[in-house]
Parts: C-alpha cells; sequence; structure tokens
C-alpha cells in the first residue's frame, strides 16, 4: 500500500470506513483513547518543535498495521509473529499478517513488539448497543474480552472477492483485486492499494516513479546504501513493512529519523 | 442362519462405534460445537449471515448528487460503499440508519423542559400529535397571531421549502435558516455563489478551510486531486496554521479577524490597476486602505499584499472566497460583500451567483393576510432569538440552542413557547421540544433518482410528509399544499436560477470596519484572541454523535473528558501555561472552565484556538457532557444583514 500524504486532507474518511467495515466495537466514550479500540489512527504531526509561527505545517498520517516482513520475505518473519506463543499472528501466502481473534490469550507481546503500535487490546468486551448490531459485518468476527486486535488489510474482503472468482471459474489467484475499506473511502484517492510482488501493477508503478517522495514509518535502514543495510541486517531483524508513505516535505521525511 | 459369536459381537460393536465416531468426526458437528461452546462460554455476539446484495441510491445532501451502493447482508444495511464520490460524510450514514438512541415514533413531552431523561417523553400516534398541533396553530392563526409562529431550518432543502411555504401561508415572516456558508451569502449578496473549483487557476481562500468540510466536500475534494497536475495555485488566508493552510501553495498568515481588511487592500491594488466594482460610496472606503495601512492591520508585508493582488489580478480565471471555518461559518456580512467585491473587480467567471428555485409564494387567506402586517422583521436568525418573540416554533434539524451564541437567550423563550422538534437523534434544542418528530436519514429517503432503497426506521417519516400532513389539517393554510407527499416535490424541487446583481452595501461596511477597529484593539482587560477550529467529521457539532467519529478524535483535541485548546508557545510562556496545564478561559460574556493547553506554534502569536463541536448537553450519550461549547462565551454582535452573530473572533483572557 502506498499513501500520498501530499493528497490526505486529514478528514478522517479512512478510520470511520475501517471502523464500519471491522465492527469495531462501541464505547460510551471512544475518544478515551487508552480504551479506544481502532485498527486506523488518524495521526496529526507539526514540524513545531523545530519551527516557529509561521514556518510551521500540519499534516495527517493514517496509519495501520504495516504489515511487516522481516529481513527477508521469503521467510517472513515480523516482530509480532515471532513472539507469538499461540500462533495467533502469522504471515500468509498473501503476505498479510493474519490475526486470529479467537487463537489469541491476551499475553499483549504482540502489542509491545509492534514498533508502530498498530496494534490494539480489548480490554472491555465489544459491545454494540441497541440497533448498532444491525450493521455488524458477518465476515470479520467480533472479538472477545482480552485478546488482541489487528488491521489485516480487509483480507476478509479478499477472501470473499476469490471466493467470487473461484465460483466465475477463474482459479488463478494472481488475477484476484481487491480494495481495503479505507482504501476506497478515501475522498482524494490519497491511497494506493496493489500487488507489490507485481512490477506492472499501479502500486509498483507509482513507488518506482516517486522515488523522491516515498518513505516508510521510522525505518532508518532505508536511507543507507545496499552494502550497510545488508551488514546491518545480519546483526539485527529490521520490519521492513510493507505500507509505502509519499511527501514532498522535507520534515516529514526527518521526523523518521531518531535524534 | 449362523450364531453370532461373543468375538463377532464385539467387532460389529466396535466397527459401529467407530464408524459412528469417524462419521461425526468428518461431518463437522465437533467442531461447530466447539464454535457454540466458545461464543456460549465467551458470551460473544455473532452476527447474523444472510444473502449479499447491493442496493443504490443518491445522496441528495449536495448539488453533486453522489451515486451511493449500500451494501446488504439479508435486510441489514453494513456498508457504505462510495468509490466514485469525494465526499467522506457518507461513512457516517449507517451510524445514523442504526443508532442506538435513534427516536422511533414521534414523542410528547409528559416531564419538564430541559430534562436530558427520556423519561421526560411518551410516544404518541402521528393522528394525535398533529391534531394537537394543528388545534393551537389554528387558532394562533384565527386570532390573526400567526406571526407568532416561527420555523427554524438546518439547510436549505424541501422539507425547509416546505416549512417555509407553511410559515408564510400562515402569516409568518419568522422563517430562519441556521448560519450557515449558505445562509450568510445569501444574506450578503441576495444569492448564494456556485464557485467554478474545478476550472479556476487561481484561489484566494479568505479563512476558507476548503479541504476541512467546507461548502460542498465532494466538489471540492475531486477539484483538489486535478488542482496539482493543473497548476492551480490555493492561497489560504488564516490565523491557524490548519491542514488547508499546510497544503495550500501560499499561506497568508493573517492577524485573526483581519480577512475583511485585506480584501478591501487588495481591491485597493486591484483599483490601481483600473479595476472597480461596488459603487462611489463603497470605493471611497476601499480608497481608504492602501497596502501600508493593510499591512499595519492585518500583520502582513506590504511585498506580500502587492504579490497576492498582482498575481490574482493576473490569473485567468481567479476566485475569491469567503466564509471563515469548516463546516461552522460566520463571516460579517461586509466580509462577504468585500471578497466577492474581487471576483467582480476581476471579472471571474467561477463565482457565479445563484438561487435555490423555492416552492414559490402561497395564496394568504384574510387571517394570514391581517396577521402579515404584524410581523416584525428580522434579518436573520439570532436577532430573531434575541429580539423576537413566538408562541409555536418549528425546529427542522436544527440545533440553535448548541450552535448559536445566543443559546442561553433561546434557552428561556423555548420555555413557553410550543416547540416541535423534527430530527431523527434527540439533539440540545430538542431537549425544550412539546413534541419531538423522527425524521429520516438519506438512506431512507426518496431521491429524484428512484425510491428509496431502506424502509423507514420503525414509524420514523420524511420531515416533508410531517409537515404536508400538518399543513392539511390547518384551515388557512391547507389550500396551499396540494401535495399528497414529498414525493410528489423530490424530482422538481432544487433547481438553482440565477440571482440578480449585489448591492454593496458601503454603510454595512463602513460600521463592521469601526466596530473591528474597536475588537482588535488589545486591551488590558482581554490581551487574547479566540479563535475556532474544527475537525472535519465533528464539524460544528453534528457528528459528535456518532461514535466512530468519537474514535477518530486525535488526543490533542479531546481526551479523557477534557477538551483541549491550543496556544502559541510564546504566548503560553508569558502567561505562564505549561502543555497540559488546565485552564479556564474568559471573555466579556462569561467562561469556560476546565480546557487543557496544547502548546504548539501552528497558532499565531496571542492566539487560542478552541475546537467546536463540543459540550453538547443532549444529543445521545455519545456526546452528551464532552468538552465545553465556546460558544457560550464568543462573540454576539449581530450582523445587520445576516442578522447572525459574529462570532469568530473574540477577545479573551486567561484565568
Amino acid at each position: 500500500m502506498a499513501i500520498d500524504l501530499d493528497k490526505c486532507t486529514g478528514c478522517g474518511a479512512c478510520a470511520i470506513a475501517c471502523a464500519q467495515e471491522n465492527n469495531m466495537p462501541i464505547f460510551e466514550d471512544d475518544s478515551d483513547i487508552p480504551k479506544r479500540v481502532s485498527f486506523l489512527e488518524l495521526m496529526k504531526v507539526t514540524n513545531d518543535r523545530d519551527a516557529k509561527y509561521p514556518d510551521v505545517e500540519v499534516c495527517y498520517i493514517p496509519k495501520m498495521c504495516q504489515q511487516c516482513e522481516g529481513n527477508d520475505p521469503k521467510n517472513p518473519k515480523p516482530p509480532c509473529v515471532s513472539v507469538c506463543p499461540v500462533v495467533a499472528t502469522d504471515v500468509g501466502d498473501d503476505g498479510i499478517v493474519s490475526q486470529v481473534w479467537s487463537r489469541c490469550i491476551g499475553c499483549r507481546y504482540c502489542q509491545a513488539s509492534c514498533p508502530y503500535e498498530a496494534r490494539a487490546f480489548n480490554w472491555w468486551k465489544p459491545r454494540y448497543e441497541g440497533d448498532f448490531k444491525n450493521s455488524l459485518n458477518p465476515e470479520v468476527s467480533i472479538a472477545s474480552r482480552g485478546t488482541v486486535v489487528k488491521c489485516q488489510f480487509c483480507s476478509h474482503i479478499w477472501k470473499r472477492e476469490r471466493d467470487r472468482a473461484v465460483e466465475n471459474g477463474v482459479l488463478d489467484i494472481n488475477a484476484v483485486t481487491y480494495t481495503p475499506a479505507c482504501v476506497a473511502s478515501c475522498p482524494t484517492k490519497a491511497f494506493v492499494f496493489g500487488d507489490l510482488n507485481d512490477p506492472d501493477s499501479e502500486l509498483c508503478r507509482l513507488l518506482e516513479k516517486e522515488k523522491d517522495r516515498k518513505f516508510r514509518l521510522v525505518h532508518t535502514i532505508d536511507e543507507k546504501d545496499e552494502k550497510t543495510r545488508e551488514k546491518l541486517m545480519h546483526i539485527k531483524n529490521f520490519p521492513n513493512p510493507k505500507v509505502y508513505y509519499l511527501t514532498s516535505k522535507a520534515w516529514i521525511r526527518e521526523m523518521m529519523r531518531f535524534k | 442362519m449362523k450364531k453370532i459369536e461373543r468375538k463377532d459381537f464385539l467387532k460389529i460393536g466396535g466397527g459401529a462405534v467407530l464408524g459412528g465416531l469417524t462419521g461425526y468426526v468428518f461431518s463437522g458437528a465437533p467442531f461447530l460445537g466447539m464454535q457454540w461452546l466458545f461464543e456460549w462460554t465467551q458470551d460473544q455476539h455473532v452476527p447474523p449471515g444472510g444473502s449479499e446484495s447491493y442496493l443504490k441510491t443518491l445522496c441528495e445532501a449536495c448539488p453533486d448528487k453522489c451515486e451511493m451502493s449500500i451494501r446488504m447482508i439479508g435486510e441489514r444495511a453494513v456498508k457504505i460503499e462510495t468509490s466514485h464520490s469525494g465526499c467522506p460524510f457518507g461513512q457516517n450514514a449507517l451510524q445514523l440508519l442504526y443508532h442506538a438512541e435513534r427516536i422511533d415514533a414521534p414523542l410528547k413531552r409528559t416531564g419538564k423542559k430541559g430534562t436530558v431523561k427520556a423519561s421526560a417523553f411518551e410516544r404518541v400516534s402521528w393522528e394525535s400529535a398533529l391534531k394537537d398541533i394543528s388545534v393551537r396553530m389554528n387558532k394562533l392563526i384565527g386570532e390573526k397571531k400567526g406571526h407568532l409562529i416561527a420555523g427554524i431550518n438546518k439547510d436549505y432543502n424541501l422539507s425547509a421549502a416546505l416549512l417555509d411555504r407553511m410559515l408564510k401561508a400562515a402569516g409568518s415572516s419568522s422563517a430562519f435558516y441556521e448560519p450557515s456558508l449558505k445562509s450568510l451569502t445569501q444574506a450578503a449578496l441576495g444569492g448564494y455563489v456556485d464557485y467554478d473549483f474545478a476550472n479556476t487557476d487561481y484561489i484566494l481562500s479568505f479563512g476558507a478551510r476548503l479541504l476541512e468540510g467546507w461548502g460542498s466536500p465532494c466538489a471540492m475534494n475531486r477539484a483538489f486531486v486535478d488542482w496539482k497536475k493543473k497548476g492551480t495555485k490555493l492561497v489560504h488566508v488564516d490565523t491557524i496554521r490548519t491542514r488547508t493552510a499546510s497544503i495550500a501553495d501560499q499561506w497568508l498568515p493573517i492577524k485573526p479577524g483581519t480577512e475583511a481588511v485585506l480584501a478591501l487592500g487588495i481591491a485597493n491594488i486591484l483599483k490601481r490597476m483600473g479595476r472597480a466594482a461596488g459603487g462611489y460610496d463603497w470605493m471611497a472606503v476601499v480608497n481608504a486602505y492602501t497596502p501600508e495601512k493593510t499591512a499595519e492591520i492585518t500583520g502582513l508585508q506590504v511585498k506580500q499584499i502587492e504579490e497576492v493582488a498582482n498575481a490574482f489580478a493576473r490569473a485567468r480565471n481567479p476566485i475569491a472566497v469567503a466564509g471563515r471555518g469548516g463546516k461552522g461559518v460566520s463571516s460579517s456580512s461586509a466580509e462577504i460583500m468585500a471578497v466577492y467585491a474581487l471576483n467582480a473587480m476581476v471579472g471571474s467567471r467561477g463565482a457565479v451567483l445563484k438561487r435555490t428555485a423555492g416552492l414559490g409564494e402561497p395564496a394568504l387567506s384574510a387571517n394570514a393576510a391581517a396577521s402579515l402586517r404584524e410581523a416584525k422583521r428580522h434579518a436573520g436568525l439570532d436577532d430573531f432569538i434575541k429580539n423576537g418573540n413566538f408562541e409555536i416554533l418549528f425546529v427542522n434539524e436544527a440545533d440553535p440552542l448548541y450552535k448559536s451564541a445566543y443559546g442561553a437567550e433561546l434557552e428561556g423563550k423555548l420555555e413557553t413557547a410550543l416547540v416541535v422538534a423534527v430530527t431523527p437523534l434527540l439533539n440540545d434544542t430538542a431537549l425544550y421540544a412539546d413534541y419531538v418528530f423522527p425524521s429520516l436519514s438519506f438512506l431512507e429517503a426518496d431521491t429524484s433518482a428512484g425510491s428509496a432503497p431502506l424502509k423507514p426506521y420503525r414509524k420514523a417519516i420524511h420531515a416533508g410528509d410531517a409537515i404536508i400532513g400538518l399543513a392539511k389539517m390547518v384551515d388557512d393554510i391547507k389550500g396551499s399544499f396540494p401535495w399528497n407527499a414529498y414525493v410528489d416535490l423530490v424530482k422538481t424541487y432544487g433547481a438553482p436560477i440565477g440571482a440578480g446583481g449585489v448591492n454593496y452595501n458601503a454603510q454595512v461596511l463602513k460600521e463592521f470596519l469601526s466596530s473591528l477597529e474597536k475588537t482588535l484593539k488589545a486591551s488590558e482587560e482581554f490581551p487574547l484572541s479566540l479563535v475556532p477550529v474544527e475537525l472535519t467529521f465533528v464539524g460544528d457539532g453534528d457528528g459528535l454523535a456518532f461514535p466512530f467519529v468519537l474514535k477518530s478524535i486525535d488526543e490533542k483535541t479531546y481526551s479523557q473528558g477534557k477538551l483541549w485548546v491550543q496556544i502559541n508557545r510564546d504566548t503560553a510562556d508569558r502567561e505562564g501555561v505549561s502543555e497540559g496545564e488546565r485552564i479556564d478561559i474568559e471573555s466579556s460574556r462569561g467562561e469556560i472552565g476546565s480546557v487543557r493547553a496544547h502548546l504548539t506554534d501552528t497558532v499565531a502569536p496571542d492566539t487560542i484556538a478552541v475546537p467546536l463541536g463540543f459540550g453538547h448537553k443532549a444529543y445521545t450519550r455519545y456526546a452528551r457532557d464532552k468538552g465545553v461549547n465556546p460558544k457560550e462565551i464568543m462573540a454576539n454582535d449581530i450582523d445587520p444583514l445576516t442578522g447572525a452573530a459574529n462570532w469568530w473572533l473574540t477577545r479573551v483572557k486567561i484565568s
């Protein structure tokens, strides 16, 4: 996935579409951030640490699970997968880091190991008061209390589209395309979703074209040259996320470095 | 027959048990059983399945009329898909449709006014509710007091046009609209401005936060995507570095509240290039605002102003946009005129005045004509709340008690009148209603393209049908309502027509400038300026009833029961305020207490930015008692043309 931050107006439609699609629990005060369960967080960032009025700027960064794959894409080892004691989270053939709510025992190791704070913990039983129950999506199971949940790039839509393709006699798995809820809802089309393994996909062509604008969330290794990268990868497992951000603002890229 | 040996018997028995077990395992029953057991032990809700289908409808909230697709599972709507829409707000529709506190039947008040509890109401039938109200209306009109019937609408739509017509036919001149971009512009210019954002090459926005819910977000977002490709330039004038200001190609960090002065300063430069608009008296005012004087008042540099004026004049099809804010707009009529005059000066083709064709003038009965002669005219809603009186008030989706700077004054007047609120959720104003009529979400309403995709929620009906039904029961009015239902009008209503020329009122401008001068003077008592900010989905309060909107609020706007205001770092240092500190903000009107301070340089020096949309007294358990409503202390000078309070800039102090 690639998200063009220059096009993002920070409206929050992605977060709301995500909550609707993925049966987010409803609490009386969901603005209570420690209690909040959501897959997609709309982060507001400014450069006012380094700049004074009127040289400041504001930008929004939609942040969801970055679907890491670790140093070796052939043998993906995201930070969360290697710590899960019950294989509740794993990387499937589709490259999506899955999370099975009903398998989770709530140890929260994965939440602690996630470099992007992309995981949420159900401290309370998810509730859907009154008629809110009517809008629940049957393809996403309701998590029980004490489990960790996270974004899976709406992989249930992928499965739905795959089944539909099979019904129509299409058996080539690569021919199946789908769009996650956040991507479909973006009013300014800031999200681009596609297959990173297919060099002809719109996503790959965009990332190829936008080399100067693309970056990944706090992934310092990206700035190093090939040799240093390899050397560092022998020492440490890097998350290597599959979500790219595009921006023309130098200060946003600057923020991604540790200072 | 062979005798069955003991050994054979055991073999057969064993085989049967083995076969049974194998069958049981392969039937999937144990897995299903386990699943049931888990669901039961974990008390887990399982959404019922059903066949999948997609329904289509139009969203007619704005002139773009986006096509919406609703994903259905059986009878349940589970998702709104808007792949061709530029509008973010469609995503909220299901939360209204299935809201836990949606009103399911007409309610009649039995308890005290102003109580939050649902037990203050009882469910009644539509017939008895309409009959009771019509008796009161018949009596009032019969006494030639039809002018004491008033109405407040939220948007310009069909139900609002029907309510307007009903009030007119009753002999009342009190049909008002909540201050919004459209209503303020119509009052100031005689029509709303239809901006052509798609084909302009230079946009000069005077505080209009174009990409944060302003105007019609659908057309705006679609145009925005193309601006970069086409090289359209956006110049944004604002006190706060909002997202729109960050996206803009150029940002003019102006002193709060001085947008109108900048417009006059630019007009002054355009005049030297031989352009004119607005007549002799108007241009005389413009003459006084030389670039130097403008720079001094607005805090910008002379060079900046000249550059912008030159670029604006040189552009192929420039537009100047008035209407400060996002969803909640506050601009004085003088400012709207001053900004629109820039369009006239450069002969912009991208800013055209339009009006919505109404339902025509109703025929007046003798009683109605007599009461219309008695009617006092008010310029707009806040003027009416402050100076007007009424015995029956219809509130059509509006929430003036919460949104108006005169909410407290209105509260007293609502106590004694018969108040009818038309709304799907119990908002702050509905707390004082004698009758609450449940209305529909757009998914349940017929559109010009066809019938509604979903059935109305329980006993809820379209606001237009409630008004037609009521009008038909009132003797002096029923002749003006030949329609049976709103669907008779849905196809024809809403066509835009051209509006006449603008009357540039120099007197209003002069009065505004002299009062602005007084406001801008930093007083010892109130050294700081308070200006509003908004989150797109919260807007000026309408979004807060939706739980998924609460989920998307950032921690420096509202978190854990506290509203955050943004203060410039240096100013906070001077005032002795530190990050996260609890402060009170006081204006000449009063005080809002216990907000937290977030220090940030995105806000101009000596300025506090306060989020709108919080501090509801009601509006469902999700919005109730969350933060404070800054309108309580915001400026409330009433504009002579729009009749709305100009609350954008308020002088305050931290206490």
